[in-house]
Parts: structure tokens; C-alpha cells; sequence
């Protein structure tokens, strides 16, 4: 069923591909987008093949369901991973891998312009460079960097596979056409997606991984979605594209093979007795013959993002453009699993591999990056940097199900929701115990009838009717710790309260209010065992 | 002749023989029939109210438990800045004030007290702000005074005796004393209009 149906050109309503002229993408591999490829018919309906077409206009799109492959090539991942903290980007930027023979492994559009590339020498940049800055490129955090965007993708399929050696992610994206309303549109939302997060990505979309990958790291815009379009993709391009040994390119250029197309017209039986299965793998893995299966990425439990600085920063201000970057990350992740949080935690890390540990947490949980990097601004301008930070690393410490995130129409205005993020702001520059409730208890000792709870949650509480403490020492409105009284003048009797025997903390106090010399309205009670007077707060 | 008259329509300019403002700030009842008229209507909403006195505990909190009554349930919230002592929750509840509603901030400096008295008054959901100032400066009160007009809260300030003589920009200034089981209550500054007359107000301070 999947297997396209071979029919001439003619048939399908299409320019015939101009093979007898001297097709364009001949001279060069960027080629501005060949309508006659890029539309191509995806219908592998044979029944439907069969019938001449309707109307030249087909369907461009490959029948939802069927495998189709975006290749994701982050060329300049590692670079681009790195915050400029410069806001002039133009001095020149290097990064440098191989300690042993140090070469380039990446530059930055200045270093660029002044004729640095990649591969070169870091003698070499160094010497046609003025004053650059010069970074360990880290394969490790390359790859992490690399996992955290394989998991910001998965919202748009679950079938998404990092390929960290090559800085590639591949996702296949068959069964999400219809939701993302086409291959071209669902392409666009993941630059977008990506962009938006500081990335570079180069996308290749084509019905197998392998063509895929090509078309990602040349840019190709074409979108062959059936077997044919493909082969007439691949066939103008230069061997040196294919994914293989120098060596192998070169026996093929001395048969004088150039282009894919040469390769392709071969037979592969010759082929397979010449250079072995390895050839007609490829090709057959190419053009979809033969499956390549790749595993799926699993996100982590509990995330987490990295945002390296090309400087050492040592203003709070400084940190909130990076810090940007990463709740993006995080809003983005969140979204896959639709999940929130209540909690983030922030390390400022230094360049000693110490890290400031900051931890932050709101009343309600949410994803938003707006209202994360609000909080964290505040807690931030509030903070004094003990050492020059070089890096940022955000983690979520724990997961919550988004549930209903809507602030509904009939939520309850008593508090239990925190509609604009207000009390989480006040916890974020006062400390998280700054804001506080009060809650009654059935303790009968007023000291012990309330007790204080945050923001978010607030026990039910124990009926309308007054509590035991309230019964017999009155409506008084202060508490204070204890402290004895004088014996009062007048006064006026509230009640008597008698418990705590049961909890061995027997109490029997007579309650009344007094007012002072100064004119307070004292709330004291009789201590019925010593005689002593205490106050225990004020009515007023 | 028409422009005069729409310029003195305009509820920023105060006639000095008039009448006083036109009654265009709002005001929520005081609970005592006598203060009501004293202070036109009751307690303003969206301005300053001060309340200058001490000692904490005379009953200038429990004067304003009518309001904050009021305020729960309209379900808006009670925020107390910096009080001096704990709220005995209770109790508070027995008068009426639902204790899910009420809210203690706790801060050190002037600047976290001003900045947070600034945020709740800005939320909308803000029904009373009672906020402990232990600071002399009105200076930082020009702030308040901006964020009480963006929401429609009654903002009560408790300041020191010793502020009384200087200039403020809130709308309503009043002097509290002890005295037996009343409290006494001087207004002494009250924006667009003179000062009222049958001062000072008593009322009892021991309501049960």
C-alpha cells in the first residue's frame, strides 16, 4: 500500500523535470525552490493513479499517516548555545576543540567575515583576528544542549531521535501533518520554535531519514515526499554529498561517476560486487527501499537547562536576557507533556565549578516564560553576585499535571486563586515566609487556635460557629507571646477556660480585658492555679 | 461663559467656599452613623487614609472591623502590612472577617514596605490595606498615594504620633486618642473640603 506506484510524468499532471536541458541545480547546490519538485505528488493511491487527473492542481501533501522525516541540523549549535553577553556581537568569537592540535570548531559571524572557519587551524584564526575571544568548545554540553532541544521537539511528534555527533535531531512527523496543517507549515513552526530559542536550524524534509539529513545540511527546499520526487531530488546533486568515506567518493569519481543520479542508474547487483552492501544500502536506505529504524528519544523525568556566558558576568541585569532563553526552554518542554510547575531552581554557575543555588516558587504552578522571568527578576535584582557568574543552569525539581490552568470564569475570588502572579510576587522579593495566612484550629488554648499557613493552600475550616478558644476568651483581635501583667484595676470578665489536662498542659484561666495607663485595651487572663495576671495580646 | 462652567465641573478643582468636592470619591460606611457624615459618606476608597496615634492597641484597629466585614464579604481581601503583633484569627473571625481573606505581610525595610503596600494596592482584588508604618518620612506616601488612585481599596496608614505636624499627601489625615472606653478621633486634614465640624468624633472602642 505504501509502496508508490511508478507511472510516467505525463500522467501525473506535471511538469516533466527539464532532464534534457541543463537542469539548474547542476551549477550549484543552493538553488532557489523548484516548484516542480517541491509540490510533488504524494498520492500513492495506484486506483487513483490510474485514472487521468482531474485538474493539474494536486494534492502536495503525502497522505497523513504515511512516515515522512525532518532532519533538524543545528550547524552551530555550540555557538549559538553560547550567550553573548557583548551586546555589540562584533568582536570575533572562536571556538576551539582538539587541545592537542587546536583547530577551529566554530566562529562567529565577525570572526566569519575576517575569513575564520571551521577546521582551520587556531594558529591561523588567531592570526587574522583582532582580539578575539577564545572558548573550549564541549561536546558534552553540545550534547546536552542538543537532548534539551530533542525534547522541546517532541511537541510536535512523539518520534524524535537526537543525533548528538552530528548535531542533528530527526523527527518524524507522517501522523502530525494533519494537526500541523501540512509539511511546509509544520516545517516553519519548528524553525520557529527553534529561532525563537536562539537556535540556527537548517531542516530537511523528505520521506526517509537519510535523504533527509541531506537535504538539512544543504539546505535543499525541496520536500520530496514519494519515491519519484526523490530520486529526481537526488539525482543532480554531487557525490560529495552522500555520507560516505572519502575514499569510496574517490573510487567513484575514477569510474567517472559525479552526480547521485550516475550512482543511481547503476545497477546494483554491479554495484554490491564492486564495493561491497554498503553502497546499495545507502542508496536503498535514501530513496526508502530499505527501512532504517532509529530509536525514539525519551525527555527526562525532571528537566533541566544550561545557558553557557561567552563572558563572565558580574551585573544581576546582565542575567535576565540568558535567563530569558532558558523559561522558553522550559516553556516550551513543559508544553510537550503539558505540565506545569510550581518550583524552579536556578544555579548561577561559577567558574570555580561552584554554583549560587537560588530557588523560587509560586502560589500557583504554571509554564509561562513571562511570568517565571518576572518572579525571577524581582529575586534577582534583590541579589548581591558573590563571584562573576559564567553560566546558568534551571531545573525543575518536580513535574505537576496541568490540570484546569485557566483562571475560570468560576473560580472564587477568596484568594485561592492567584489570578496576576501578585502574591507570588511579594514571596519573590520578601522570602517565600513573608506572606502569611491564618488558620483557626479547635486547640482550646488561644496561643494554640490558629495556625499559620502560606498563600496557597488553606485548611477547610472547622464550621461557621466560634471555636473553643474564641468561646471563653472573646473576640480579641492581637496575640503576643506572654507576659506577665500587673493585677488589673476594673476590668471586665470574658470567660473561663479550663483544658489541656488531657495533653498534661492543665490550664484554668480567667479572661478579661483591661484597659492600661496608656490607654491599650489589654487582653489578660487569670492564671486560676498561680494567681499570676498574664497578657496575652490586645483587643484592639 | 460655558468654559468656566466646565472648568468648574472639573473634579480637580476645589471652590474654597463651595461645598467641598463634588461627591465623587467613593467612600464605604464606617459602621458609625456620626462618622459617616463627619467624613462624607464613610471611609474613602482609592486615596490615603492616615491614622495617626499610639499606642498600638487602642481600638484603631477595631474601629475599622465594620469595614473589614464589609470588605470579606464582597470576598476582597484584607492585607496587613507589618502589624506589630500577631491577628488572633478567631477572633477576627467572630467580627466577620472570613480569616482565607486576610493576609500578613511581613517585611524590614521601608522600601520592601512601600513597594509591597504599592503592589497591593494595585491588585484588584484588594478590599482594606492596613499598613504599620513606623517610618516619618511622607515622602515615600507620594508613591502610595499614586498606587491607592490606580484601585478603588481603602488604604489605611497607621503612623506615629510624631507626624501629625507634617505634610502629607494623603487624602485624609485623623489624630487618635484613648479616651476611657471611647475613642476620640480629630480629623485633621480632610482634601477638598474644611476641616469638618463637631470635632472630635467619639465612638465607643469596646465593641463586643
Amino acid at each position: 500500500m505504501n509502496r508508490p506506484v511508478k507511472i510516467p510524468d505525463e500522467q501525473r499532471g506535471q511538469t516533466p523535470p527539464p532532464q534534457s536541458s541543463v537542469h539548474p541545480e547542476r551549477a550549484g547546490l543552493r538553488v532557489p525552490p523548484d516548484t516542480s519538485l517541491a509540490t510533488g505528488s504524494g498520492r500513492d493511491d495506484p486506483q487513483l493513479t490510474l485514472l487521468p487527473p482531474v485538474s493539474p492542481e494536486r494534492n502536495p501533501e503525502p497522505v497523513p499517516g504515511q512516515p515522512l522525516w525532518l532532519a533538524v541540523h543545528l550547524p552551530h549549535l555550540a555557538l549559538d548555545a553560547l550567550v553573548q553577553t557583548d551586546s555589540a556581537p562584533s568582536r570575533p568569537l572562536i571556538l576551539a576543540e582538539d587541545p592537542a592540535r587546536p583547530r577551529v570548531h566554530d566562529a562567529n559571524r565577525a570572526a566569519r567575515q575576517a575569513g575564520v572557519r571551521p577546521g582551520m587551524a587556531l594558529a591561523d584564526a588567531l592570526a587574522v583576528l583582532n582580539a578575539p575571544i577564545v572558548l573550549d568548545y564541549e561536546p558534552e554540553a553540545t550534547r546536552r544542549h542538543l537532548l534539551t532541544l530533542a525534547a522541546v521537539l517532541l511537541q510536535f511528534t512523539d518520534h524524535v531521535c537526537p543525533e548528538a555527533g552530528d548535531q542533528r535531531i530527526l523527527l518524524e512527523v507522517g501522523r502530525s501533518l494533519r494537526l500541523f496543517r501540512g509539511a511546509e507549515a509544520l516545517e516553519a513552526q519548528v524553525g520557529d520554535t527553534l529561532r525563537q530559542l536562539g537556535y540556527t536550524p537548517r531542516i530537511g524534509t523528505a520521506r526517509t531519514p537519510a535523504a533527509a539529513r541531506l537535504l538539512a545540511r544543504l539546505r535543499h527546499p525541496a520536500r520530496p515526499l514519494d519515491r519519484d520526487t526523490l530520486r529526481r531530488t537526488l539525482a543532480p546533486l554531487p557525490l560529495t554529498v552522500l555520507p560516505l568515506p572519502a575514499a569510496d567518493i574517490q573510487a567513484l569519481h575514477g569510474i567517472g561517476l559525479e552526480r547521485i543520479g550516475d550512482l543511481l542508474r547503476l545497477p546494483r547487483h554491479d554495484l554490491t560486487l564492486r564495493y561491497g552492501a554498503r553502497l546499495p544500502e545507502l542508496i536503498d536506505r535514501l530513496l526508502g527501499d530499505l527501512p532504517e529504524p532509529l530509536p525514539r528519544f525519551r525527555p527526562p523525568e525532571t528537566p533541566a537547562f544550561h545557558l553557557e556566558f561567552d563572558q563572565e558576568v558580574s551585573a544581576t541585569g546582565a542575567l535576565r536576557f540568558p535567563l530569558k532563553r532558558l523559561l522558553l526552554q522550559l516553556e516550551q518542554t513543559l508544553r510537550v507533556g503539558n505540565h506545569r510547575t510550581q518550583e524552579l531552581e536556578l544555579q548561577l554557575l561559577h567558574r570555580d565549578r561552584t554554583a549560587t543555588r537560588l530557588t523560587l516558587e509560586r502560589s500557583q504552578p504554571g509554564s509561562r516564560a513571562e511570568e517565571w522571568l518576572e518572579l525571577w527578576s524581582i529575586r534577582l535584582s534583590r541579589l548581591e553576585l558573590p563571584v562573576p557568574v559564567r553560566g546558568l543552569r534551571l531545573a525543575v525539581p518536580q513535574l505537576l499535571p496541568a490540570g484546569d490552568d485557566s483562571d475560570g470564569l468560576f473560580s472564587r475570588g477568596d484568594g485561592s486563586r492567584d489570578e496576576s502572579g501578585f502574591l507570588a510576587r511579594l514571596r519573590a522579593r520578601l522570602g517565600d515566609d513573608a506572606v502569611l495566612r491564618f488558620a483557626p484550629t479547635l486547640h482550646p488554648l488561644p496561643e494554640g487556635a490558629q495556625e499559620a499557613c502560606g498563600p496557597d493552600a488553606f485548611p477547610a475550616l472547622p464550621g461557621r460557629a466560634a471555636t473553643p478558644a474564641q468561646r471563653v476568651a472573646g473576640a480579641a483581635l492581637w496575640l503576643r507571646p506572654l507576659q506577665p501583667a500587673p493585677p488589673p484595676g476594673p476590668h471586665d470578665w470574658l470567660g473561663r477556660l479550663e483544658g489541656g489536662w488531657w495533653a498534661g498542659d492543665d490550664q484554668r484561666r480567667d479572661y478579661a480585658v483591661m484597659p492600661d495607663q496608656q490607654g491599650r485595651l489589654c487582653w489578660v487572663f487569670r492564671d486560676l492555679r498561680t494567681g499570676q495576671w498574664q497578657l496575652q495580646g490586645f483587643w484592639g | 461663559m460655558s468654559a468656566l462652567e466646565e472648568l468648574l465641573a472639573h473634579p480637580g478643582l476645589w471652590r474654597g467656599r463651595g461645598t467641598g468636592l463634588p461627591a465623587t470619591v467613593p467612600t464605604r460606611p464606617t459602621g458609625f452613623a456620626h462618622l459617616d457624615r463627619t467624613l462624607r459618606g464613610g471611609w474613602p476608597r482609592g486615596q490615603l487614609t492616615e491614622l495617626i496615634g499610639a499606642p498600638f492597641g487602642s481600638g484603631e484597629t477595631r474601629m475599622l472591623l465594620p469595614v473589614l466585614a464589609t470588605c470579606s464579604r464582597e470576598r476582597r481581601r484584607v492585607m496587613l502590612v507589618t502589624p506589630p503583633a500577631t491577628p488572633w484569627i478567631p477572633g477576627w473571625r467572630q467580627l466577620g472577617v472570613d480569616p482565607e481573606g486576610v493576609f500578613v505581610i511581613r517585611a524590614t525595610s521601608e522600601e520592601d514596605i512601600i513597594w509591597s503596600c504599592e503592589q497591593i494596592l494595585r491588585h484588584p482584588k484588594t478590599g482594606v490595606l492596613l499598613a504599620w508604618l513606623q517610618g516619618s518620612r511622607s515622602a515615600p506616601l507620594r508613591r502610595l498615594r499614586l498606587a491607592a488612585g490606580s484601585g478603588d481599596a481603602c488604604a489605611f496608614l497607621y503612623r506615629p504620633p510624631a507626624v501629625a505636624s507634617q505634610a502629607s499627601p494623603a487624602h485624609l489625615r485623623i489624630r487618635w486618642q484613648a479616651d476611657g472606653d471611647r475613642l476620640r478621633l480629630e480629623v485633621i486634614k480632610f482634601t477638598g473640603g474644611p476641616i469638618p465640624a463637631g470635632q472630635p468624633v467619639v465612638i465607643p472602642r469596646d465593641a463586643r
